[in-house]
């Protein structure tokens, strides 16, 4: 019997009069990789940043690895990895530096043998004296990946993890995160507009579309709704057909 | 107090790597040489003038500079400070502020266990280690070359006193330093984040100066503090702006350090320049951060 890793109820956050995210009810059990897809502006990254306690929810109620965002963010963010869209990290500083700088913030002490450890398990070992400002797009997700897993998370946020990367850096990652899963238990909350990423990597999605959640359930009873090549998508747009309607 | 330590030991990490720090060290090294060698030329040219005046016996009186203070030298430097030290602190502000949005690691740094204030006020700590070795290596760049100028150390008293000066500089240096923390803080505009300072930096320099004693801009790049006006609305306007004329404190007990002459109290005045940096230290610290990639909520 799974626990609830992430669960929200009635969540809404505005930005002023507008609301980016509605009524947002939501149980992400332990150990699932949960993809949250919506178009561009859907209320996505509004949802991460509610939930990784970025910004404060205007209703209803969140809690990730069992503590309340509003009430306890510090045990929150202890226990949560967070990779954002289009980090870039300290520049001048070398991926061990950067990568030490998160580690000490998280509590952790004389953090070089972790660091390595994590290092290691992204595949990316050997570059730690190098300067990240000369890396790739691919290598700066990896020292992403890295940092959000430093202090073993419960829970880890990925929005857009695989946003601006090549092909061979987008199924690299995407192995990363499903052997994340697999070897170490960890939740995983997932922002995506690709529906071909949610199909190879998640065991559950919900769709958003204009900050309201049209649909949430598992990726097999998903795709079974809709028995064919490409199920995810019919069952994608039908859910934004029927929000319409 | 670890989160603390850790931003603070970050902040020193990649300022070293930065490099405004080493244009800092340069611009102050040369300002101390400036001054002193402006010090010395002004030396040399008003006693060759008296040597000639005195050998046409146009005069008996004494040469101006014979009784000066070693110390004299070090005079132009309280003005490098205020010109160019202030708005450079600020300007390190500014940027320890703003490198979090540039390299989007905010998101990151928020969402760690530790408050915000904890690292705010490491990095602050931080860019006090930057300008106490900044402000050590001036002092004794100072110590040295004033002593080669008059041909001998300087009394221990002497010394003491240029150690003072260091201590005051370094005081007002933090007070700009976490206004540039603070305008970085609520602007997110690199551009408005430099220009908010350098625009209050002219106020406390130059306005409020002019309000209380109707002096000549110029006259305010005089390392001398100017003599408030006892009478009339100027009087009045001096009684109330005098808290507020940082700079013109920061004159006031620099030339009590250094051996200059003065107006006022100069433990008042340096109370104040102190006064003025706690209020932009806690400033700093208490200051709502603008929203980019969220703010923390805590």
């Amino acid at each position: 019997m799974t626990t609830t890793a992430i669960g929200t109820h009635l969540l809404t956050h505005r930005y002023g009069s507008h609301a980016a995210l509605s009524d947002l009810t939501l149980d992400i059990r332990e150990g699932e990789i949960f993809g949250l897809l919506g178009h561009n502006g859907a209320g996505k990254t509004t949802t991460v940043s509610v939930l990784t306690t970025l910004l404060r929810p205007s209703e209803g109620t969140a809690t990730v690895a069992g503590y309340d965002v509003k009430r306890e963010p510090r045990k929150v963010r202890a226990a949560i990895g967070y990779l954002p869209e289009n980090v870039t990290f300290y520049n001048d500083l070398t991926t061990a530096e950067n990568l030490s700088f998160f580690a000490e913030l998280s509590g952790l002490r004389k953090p070089g043998a972790r660091i390595s450890e994590v290092l290691e398990f992204v595949g990316f070992t050997g570059h730690d004296r190098e300067r990240v400002g000369t890396f790739s797009k691919g290598m700066r997700q990896r020292v992403g990946l890295a940092q959000a897993l430093l202090h073993r998370p419960e829970v880890l946020f990925l929005d857009e993890p695989t946003s601006g990367l090549d092909p061979e850096g987008v199924r690299a990652l995407r192995e990363l995160i499903v052997r994340i899963n697999d070897e170490w238990g960890t939740t995983i909350f997932m922002n995506t507009h690709l529906l071909s990423e949610v199909t190879k990597t998640c065991t559950s999605i919900g769709i958003l579309r204009s900050g309201r959640l049209v649909h949430h359930g598992s990726l097999a009873d998903t795709v079974g709704a809709f028995p064919t090549d490409d199920a995810l998508e019919r069952a994608y747009f039908a859910s934004a057909e029927s929000d319409a309607a | 107090m670890s989160g603390v330590l850790t931003a603070a030991r970050h902040e020193l990490l990649t300022s070293a790597r930065a490099k405004s720090p080493y244009m800092l060290v340069a611009a102050f090294l040369g300002m101390v040489a400036a001054s002193t060698f402006i010090g010395w030329r002004t030396t040399v040219t008003v006693s060759a003038i008296y040597d000639r005046v005195v050998a046409d016996g146009l005069t008996t009186q004494p040469n101006p500079f014979t009784d000066v203070s070693a110390l004299y030298y070090v005079r132009n430097t309280v003005i490098y400070v205020l010109l160019i030290g202030s708005l450079m602190a600020a300007a390190l502000g500014v940027q320890s502020a703003l490198r979090d949005r540039k390299a989007s690691t905010a998101a990151l740094v928020l969402t760690r266990p530790v408050s915000e204030r904890a690292v705010r006020a490491g990095r602050l700590l931080g860019i006090g280690a930057i300008l106490a070795i900044l402000v050590v290596v001036t002092s004794v760049v100072t110590w040295v070359s004033v002593g080669a100028i008059v041909g001998h150390a300087l009394t221990a008293t002497q010394t003491l006193e240029v150690a003072s000066f260091g201590a005051l500089t370094w005081v007002l240096l933090m007070g700009f330093a976490a206004v540039g923390v603070a305008s970085g803080m609520v602007f997110p505009r690199e551009r408005t984040a430099l220009l908010a300072p350098v625009v209050l930096w002219a106020v406390i320099a130059f306005v409020i100066p002019q309000l209380g004693t109707a002096a000549r801009p110029v006259s305010l790049l005089n390392p001398v503090p100017l003599p408030a006006q006892g009478s009339g609305a100027f009087g009045w306007l001096s009684q109330i702006m005098a808290p507020f004329s940082i700079t013109e404190h920061f004159k006031t007990a620099s030339a009590a350090l250094l051996e200059s002459p003065y107006t006022g109290s100069a433990v008042a005045s340096a109370a104040v320049v102190a006064l003025f940096t706690l209020i932009a230290l806690a400033a700093a610290l208490v200051v709502r951060a603008a929203r980019i990639e969220g703010g923390s909520h805590e």
